[in-house]
């Protein structure tokens, strides 16, 4: 499997971004940790599994937590941002909140 | 969990027995530790996700059982009483500044 690179994975960050019209979280540490988070989960997985959430290590049973998650637009309408405070809403970026923890919408 | 080694980070505040269960790759678990030791609050933690995969599933669920909560991230745990999932530094700073 070839690894990835953090200047991989800043791009794929910025391509889902910009694909789906989102914002990425303007704190720039925050965006760097959980940068190297989805570096360290796809060189020890092999896909993009949530660095926020502890992953089987199977792709089938990883899939609905694979960046951009199944939830991340249900969270989005609910609190602005997705479970990482990493893809914000266009609306919670301009307001200058600081995304937090929030629920976690996966069950089981 | 009685095998699970803890990285103990001593403080000059004791605010009781505090132990967090984090990941690695996880903001939210990072931010965590640091507010803990930023201010110099005593702590223990363990990475969950750097452990094989029936060791994580056995942590998961014993403390899923036992606290009575669906898992996140960071995970804390006050005085084996007090579980406090996520971070937000409103709660932390309530929790064990103000508190």
């Amino acid at each position: 499997m070839k690894t990835k690179s953090y200047d991989d994975v800043s791009l794929f960050i910025s391509m889902v971004a910009g694909k789906n019209k989102w914002k990425l979280n303007k704190d720039s540490e925050h965006l760097e940790m959980i940068t190297e988070g989805l570096m360290k989960n796809y060189n020890r997985y092999g896909y993009f599994s949530c660095p926020c959430r502890d992953a089987d290590g199977v792709r089938e049973n990883d899939k609905d937590i694979i960046c951009p998650c199944d939830y991340c637009v249900p969270d989005q309408k609910e609190y602005g941002h997705c479970y990482c405070g990493l893809y914000l809403t266009e609306v919670f970026f301009n307001s200058g909140m600081e995304p937090g923890s929030i629920p976690e919408r996966r069950k089981g | 969990m009685d095998d699970i080694v803890f990285i103990k980070e001593e403080g000059i505040k004791k605010k009781g027995e505090i132990i967090v269960y984090a990941l690695s790759t996880c903001a939210f678990c990072k931010k965590a530790l640091r507010f803990l030791r930023e201010n110099s609050i005593s702590f223990s933690y363990v990475y969950v996700d750097e452990f094989d995969h029936d060791k994580k599933n056995q942590i998961k669920h014993e403390l899923k059982e036992k606290y009575k909560k669906d898992i996140g991230f960071p995970f804390l745990i006050l005085d084996d009483t007090t579980v406090i999932i996520g971070f937000t530094e409103d709660e932390y700073k309530k929790k064990f500044i103000d508190g």
